[in-house]
């Protein structure tokens, strides 16, 4: 059997771009200092918007677009309770995660009469966006590091307060990098049930968890996040060939294994920035 | 956005009846103020007198409860820094406000940049920090990162900072509590030219001899009011003094002698250590603190004296070498034991060593004592009784201005922040004290205070290892001098047979050893 053909490194692209997306998203909304583990959540959330709308709608364009429109609300929900409410980052991006769940659950049994899958609907071929998400990342890399508006999101994670002194708004500037990666989660929710073709409550599987896994990895850089979430995409796919060589209960927990050896080697070496999960106060009695 | 063309001359901010309150408390109580272009205003007032807050007002960071802002004669709101800075306003802050793993161009752009279509024209940038820099005389090197540069670098990028968002007016907060007093001088030089060129330029400081120096009109503040106006040149330290104190201030500190037994407690032997991107930054040192004694260590800043400071306090590891406290081997124990056995630390970094500025007063000053009855309650209990008790006994006893013990460290004015540090590590009793940079942005009152509390310990008995910058405070109190030179101790002196100029040499590496 030919395991590494080229017909499997292009198979990985497509099994990666979730996981990819999700690391960009983290990448944006980290470097603000805003830790979102909602991003599993969410992306569950873009994948049954968008399938539920898609299939109502019967357009998968119009179901994409619901897609990021529920994922940018989550992303402002959990903005507003860490920024302006000081919440805890973490148990807010856990609460989404159990929110989302249950509304999973909730809606595909409402609309579809099933516990957690839906019926099939409409997809868009998944190269037009596998290319565009390239684009993208490439652009994000460029964005981070050569312009203004990456400089300062830059700045806003490490040093709010120098942030501040320098006339720049770190309140706005971490909703709105919270909001983007709510929408690149939903995208990645949406692209997982185009992938499929319908929506299953387990579909994210963990690649919100992987995407934030990616992130470290590539140490907070777009390019190398994106290679990172590659190589998980790629091991997924090789996994789903080794079923038939090795029993599917080991090869399936092949990306999972990777993950934890992988990131055991990285963690230590990323810079976090520096004000990652902290709240701003600005005293103004 | 025209106005950048004005003239400079004449009156450039004038500040009138500021009130900020904080919930409780006032900072400013109505201060009038006016700054004119081309002149050098010298602010001053003791610690907590409202300099800093004045001065953040100026700059948007703060709304003013009450009062008007006129700048060019014109009513303006400042709400935001945003709006300073296109105002041509710039403040160095008392703690720099620079990203450490970012570059020194980097730093200084953002929130200003300088574009090349949608990018960051970084050629032009470099090209302009540098012209800037040749202008003044600050040298900076903008591709280097900040976490490598010296205080003095940073401070000298702060300035240029302030000056490519084209700042007129330049507000520098205790821009001197961190030089080495070998720099003071031409970053004077560089105030100069640029009051020269016209900038109104606010100087915040706690020397007076420097505020009599560079400045043309001196402020003083007191307790959140003003207390007046007055020319330099017509002004002497005293009466400053007795303006910002509001009583006269007898500068001279009794340092009568004392006998030592000649105990060693504090002993120190071959010791290396490496400072945080691993360069050997102390090699070899050894000495002696004996009890009633305090050894001075000068030594201009990044000569290994910080982390000599760690490697003995055992808050960085030891390469080599042994510590020993009253006889104990303790190289490389853990701080909670060096405590224990009874030396404390002073650090040099309050924010980062000192305190943990979201904590209160209280909680912070019961650090390193948190296990301890009465403050804890078996093993995870927390008595908020005894801590704010004995918190609010301190804040008595040393004389520091809070709202209340439960106020977050961080309100706290800078002096304020170190009497915290210093009530908390020196009511330990302790054998051993460790202070470096102690009086670092204190007011006189707040120097004559630390000085007195560092001799009373040495006439209790105390070991005491002074690092400092400052060579007045040196030779005012240690028995004996040891200077600190690209990580080596480079020679020993008695205040009493020595000058500033020879251990100034010495701090420089310029004369040979002769002891
Ligand atoms: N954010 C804040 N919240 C509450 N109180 C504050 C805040 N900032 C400052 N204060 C209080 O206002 C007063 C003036 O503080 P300020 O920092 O202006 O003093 P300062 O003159 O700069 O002193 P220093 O020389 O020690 O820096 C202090 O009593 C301080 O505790
Ligand atoms: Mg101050």
């Amino acid at each position: 059997m030919d395991v590494l053909s080229l017909d499997i490194m292009v198979a990985a692209l497509r099994l990666a771009m979730p996981i990819a997306l999700v690391a960009l998203g983290e990448t944006f909304s980290e470097r603000s200092g805003i830790i979102n583990i909602g991003v599993e959540g969410t992306a569950l959330a873009g994948a049954l918007i968008g399938a539920t709308v898609a299939f109502f709608s019967g357009s998968s364009v119009v179901g994409l677009c619901a897609a990021l429109g529920v994922g940018m609300l989550l992303g402002l929900i959990h903005a507003v309770w860490c920024v302006y409410l000081r919440a805890d980052h973490v148990v807010t991006g856990a609460a989404i995660n159990l929110l989302v769940i249950g509304l999973a659950l909730f809606l595909t049994r409402v609309v579809w009469g099933w516990r957690g899958t839906s019926a099939a609907v409409p997809t868009l071929n998944p190269w037009i966006l596998v290319w565009g998400m390239v684009g993208l990342i490439v652009l994000a890399q460029v964005y981070l590091f050569r312009t203004p508006w990456g400089l300062r999101l830059r700045v806003v994670g490490e040093h709010p307060q120098a942030a501040d002194t320098a006339g720049i708004n770190v309140f706005r500037t971490r909703v709105a990098y919270s909001v983007l990666n709510g929408a690149l989660c939903g995208l990645a929710g949406a692209f997982l049930v185009n992938n499929l073709g319908r929506f299953s409550v387990g579909m994210v599987g963990g690649r919100g968890f992987i995407g934030i896994a990616a992130m470290v990895v590539g140490n907070y850089r777009p390019i190398p996040a994106f290679l990172a979430a590659y190589l998980f995409g790629f091991v997924d796919a090789l996994q789903m060939r080794l079923q038939d060589v090795i029993p599917s209960h080991f090869s399936i927990m092949l990306p999972y294994v990777l993950t934890v050896v992988v990131l055991a080697g990285f963690l230590g070496r990323a810079h976090v920035p520096a004000a990652l999960g902290k709240p701003y106060i600005k005293d103004q009695g | 956005m025209n106005n950048r063309e004005r003239s400079l001359s004449g009156e450039a901010v004038r500040l009138e009846g500021i009130v900020k309150r904080f919930s409780g408390v006032t900072a400013n109580a109505g201060i009038d103020l006016s700054l004119n272009y081309g002149e050098v205003h010298g602010l001053l007032g003791e610690n907590g007198a409202g300099k800093t807050v004045l001065m953040s007002v100026l700059y948007g960071l703060y709304r003013p409860t009450e009062g008007q802002i006129y700048l060019k004669d014109r009513p303006v709101a400042i709400s935001s820094p945003a709006v300073a800075i296109r105002a041509g306003i710039g403040m160095v802050h008392q703690h720099f406000m620079l990203v450490p793993r970012l570059t020194v161009a980097d730093n200084m752009v953002v929130g200003w940049e300088t574009l090349w279509g949608p990018f960051l024209d970084r050629s032009r940038i470099r090209r302009r920090i540098g012209e800037l820099s040749e202008q003044y005389g600050l040298e900076v090197d903008p591709s280097a990162r900040v976490e490598e540069l010296s205080v003095g670098e940073q401070q000298r990028v702060e300035i240029v900072k302030a000056l490519y968002r084209g700042a007129e007016v330049l507000i520098l907060d205790e821009p001197t509590a961190t030089l080495p007093e070998q720099e003071v001088e031409s970053f004077f030089a560089t105030i100069r030219a640029l009051r020269d060129e016209g900038k109104a330029v606010v100087f915040i400081t706690h020397k007076l001899r420097e505020a009599l120096t560079i400045c043309d009109r001196v402020t003083v503040l007191r307790k959140g009011e003003k207390v007046g106006t007055v020319p330099a040149s017509q002004a002497t330290e005293s009466q400053l003094a007795e303006m910002m104190v509001g009583r006269e201030v007898v500068f001279e500190v009794q340092r009568e002698r004392v006998a030592s037994e000649g105990q060693p407690l504090l002993r120190v032997e071959g010791l290396t250590a490496v400072d945080d991107r691993g360069v050997p930054a102390v090699q070899e040192v050894g000495f002696t603190v004996h009890d009633h004694e305090i050894v001075g260590v000068a030594g201009v800043q990044g000569n290994g004296q910080s982390e000599l400071v760690e490697a003995i306090c055992g808050l960085s590891r030891l390469r080599q070498g042994q510590v020993m406290v009253d006889g104990e081997d303790l190289s490389g124990a853990p701080p909670r034991k060096m405590a224990q056995a009874g030396l404390v630390h002073i650090p040099e970094d309050r924010h980062r060593r000192g305190l943990i500025l979201d904590f209160s007063v209280g909680e912070n000053s019961i650090l390193g004592r948190q296990y301890e009855s009465p403050f804890a309650i078996g093993q995870v209990g927390q008595s908020k009784r005894a801590i704010a008790g004995y918190a609010r006994e301190l804040v008595e006893r040393f004389n520091i201005v809070v709202p209340g013990v439960r106020t977050p460290a961080r309100a706290l004015s800078g002096g304020n922040q170190q009497r915290v540090i210093l009530a908390r590590e020196l009511d330990r009793k302790p054998k051993v004290i460790v202070a470096a940079q102690p009086t670092r942005g204190l007011d006189v009152a707040g120097i004559e205070f630390v000085w007195e509390q560092l001799l009373a310990m040495r006439r209790e008995g105390a070991a005491i290892l002074l690092v400092s910058m400052d060579l007045d405070e040196l030779l005012t109190l240690a028995d004996r001098l040891v200077v600190m030179y690209q990580g080596k101790l480079v020679g020993e002196r008695k205040p009493g047979e020595t000058d500033k100029q020879e251990i100034g040499l010495l701090m420089l590496g310029g004369a040979v050893e002769t002891a």
